[in-house]
């Protein structure tokens, strides 16, 4: 599987295509931008008043996205096997 | 064509308390299965880890007479005080002899397959790089989960080790996600630096920073893990964190953790001229962790069994709310499980009735129900009213300084623990001795087990 690096993120790999594991559900998003300020990875962008997920590249499944959701609108289920964020330094 | 299988129990997670669970019942000979979403045990895992002395003395048998890969003994506290960048004080009074300790650091990934070979050497399957998608569930019974391959693993008991983030109690319908109140948001770097730099600058101690907010070398007191670094046997681990909700409002953590730690770079002379030109940085990482959900009735009171269903460690919210930490809770309530998830399949009875068994020991166990709910990281939000740094000093010294082993802290669960265990075993003490003394001659020696996968 593809093995990805960060020049920001040094010592962590993101393995293989892990897919949309998070998803906005924009019906219940109010533009709150509670993701974007927890976000580490900068993964959201708010486009028309909406939360957006611009790229899980860098995105390390800690989840804090969906913990201050208080609109349910972040969809978060873990990425298949084998696949997404790896350290050997946590 | 998706596969069925059966088997005894069913253990999702190989972090620190999965494989231990998995291990205890398969030495009781249950055909046990354990399922890690990632391709190593560990390698999803990110702490910036002490493990307590009381993990090792008081969790499991095999890890106190094993040889696990520890990074280094700890056996001092250094806190110091900061104001305008210089250290104003020091508070060095926790500390022990070698080769006692206080705790062990250590790094996640060989830690945690060290864990899960002593699972899979007691008879337990281990099958990585598989994700638990969701729970089987037939008339509000647990019985199994569907991986991400689509197939179905069924059992008689589910043993639920999926950590912080875990989905699987949630969609059974038992708990509810975790309050951001009661979540950290926790931010790591690690540095390469040389084993003597590490001797000679910290020798066998951690650090931890306080200071008042303006600072701005950390969270706001009793929002967060305030600047600590940890020692490892090559680098050090610095490390900070604050929670998802501060004061009532969500924090722009994007911004403000790694602003915390650039000011502490650039401001504070201890870091400047004792450690920055010793270190070089290898990585960043964090996490999310459930510190105070011992201390949040709503999250404290989500069930931890239901039917068919045993949750352990991080998943059940059994976060150090003072020390921030979950291992040892994660090895406690992991053997408490297997021992109820040993005696159900005996019975051949799964039901909440005989699980809650579970469910009264880890309230009569001395450490877990004190873990997570002491309130002395949370109660440092006095010292945000006051600005009074005496009083920080003074709740420091009871929280990270002797003061920690009073009885009202630290001291009556040891106790308790300590009497249980005699109660036991009248030569436990001696254990502990031997084994206090072969981690130390490991470290000294750098001989540890060997590991499956390095």
């Amino acid at each position: 599987m593809e093995i990805r690096t960060s020049d920001r993120f040094p010592g962590v790999q993101w393995v293989g295509d892990p897919g949309d594991f998070i998803k906005v559900d924009e019906a219940r998003c109010d533009g709150c931008a509670n993701c974007v300020r927890v976000c580490l990875a900068e993964c959201y962008e708010i486009r028309d008043k909406k939360a957006r997920v611009k790229t899980l590249a860098e995105c390390m499944e800690c989840a804090a996205c969906w913990y201050v959701c208080d609109k349910g609108a972040i969809l978060f289920s873990w990425p298949p096997g084998g696949t997404g964020f790896r350290t050997d330094w946590g | 064509m998706a596969a069925v299988e059966t088997c005894d129990v069913l253990v999702v997670g190989a972090g620190f308390g999965g494989p231990v669970a998995a291990r205890r019942c398969a030495e009781a000979g249950l055909e046990t299965i354990i399922l890690e979403r990632s391709r190593v045990p560990g390698e999803k895992v990110v702490s910036g880890l002490v493990i307590p002395f009381y993990g090792f003395t008081f969790g499991p048998d095999f890890i106190r007479e094993g040889n696990p890969p520890i990074e280094r003994p700890i056996c001092r506290v250094v806190n110091r005080f900061v104001r305008g960048g210089e250290i104003y004080a020091t508070d060095s009074t926790l500390r022990v002899p070698k080769p006692l300790a206080l705790g062990y650091s250590a790094y996640c990934k060989p830690f945690c397959t060290w864990l899960a070979d002593r699972a899979v050497e007691a008879g337990a399957e281990l099958r990585t790089s598989t994700t638990a998608v969701e729970p089987i569930l037939e008339k509000g019974a647990v019985k199994g989960v569907i991986t991400d391959r689509g197939d179905e693993i069924r059992c008689r008991v589910l043993i639920d080790a999926g950590g912080t983030q875990n989905r699987l109690a949630i969609q059974a319908g038992l708990r509810r996600k975790y309050l951001p109140e009661a979540l950290e948001l926790y931010m790591l770097w690690d540095f390469e630096m040389a084993k003597e730099d590490v001797d000679q600058t910290f020798g066998l101690s951690m650090e931890f920073f306080h200071a008042l907010p303006e600072e701005g070398i950390g969270a706001p007191l009793g929002y967060g893990s305030t600047l600590y670094i940890f020692t490892y046997r090559e680098s050090i681990h610095p490390g900070l964190g604050q929670f998802l909700v501060t004061r009532g409002e969500i924090p722009n953590l994007a911004k403000l953790l790694p602003q915390y730690f650039e000011n502490f770079q650039n401001k504070v002379t201890r870091w400047k001229r004792d450690i920055a030109p010793k270190v070089k940085l290898r990585a960043t990482t964090w996490d999310v962790c459930p510190i105070y959900a011992g201390l949040i009735p709503e999250t404290r009171n989500m069930p931890i069994f239901g039917d068919g269903i045993l949750i352990i460690g991080d998943a059940a919210g059994f976060e150090a709310s003072a020390f921030g930490d979950g291992v040892p809770s994660a090895w406690f309530s992991a053997e408490l499980a297997a021992e109820v998830a040993v005696e159900a399949v005996r019975r051949g009875d799964s039901s909440p009735y005989v699980l809650r068994e579970y469910e009264k020991k880890v309230r009569e166990h001395p450490y877990i129900t004190w873990i997570i709910t002491d309130w002395r990281r949370w109660d440092l939000r006095k010292v945000l009213v006051s600005g009074d740094e005496r009083e920080l000093r003074r709740m420091i010294r009871d929280h990270w300084g002797v003061g920690a082993f009073r009885y009202r802290y630290s001291g009556r669960p040891l106790a308790k623990a300590v009497r249980e265990a005699l109660r036991r075993d009248p030569h436990a003490p001696l254990k502990w001795m031997e084994m206090f003394t072969r981690y130390f001659r490991n470290w000294e020696e750098n001989r540890f087990d060997p590991l499956s996968v390095s």
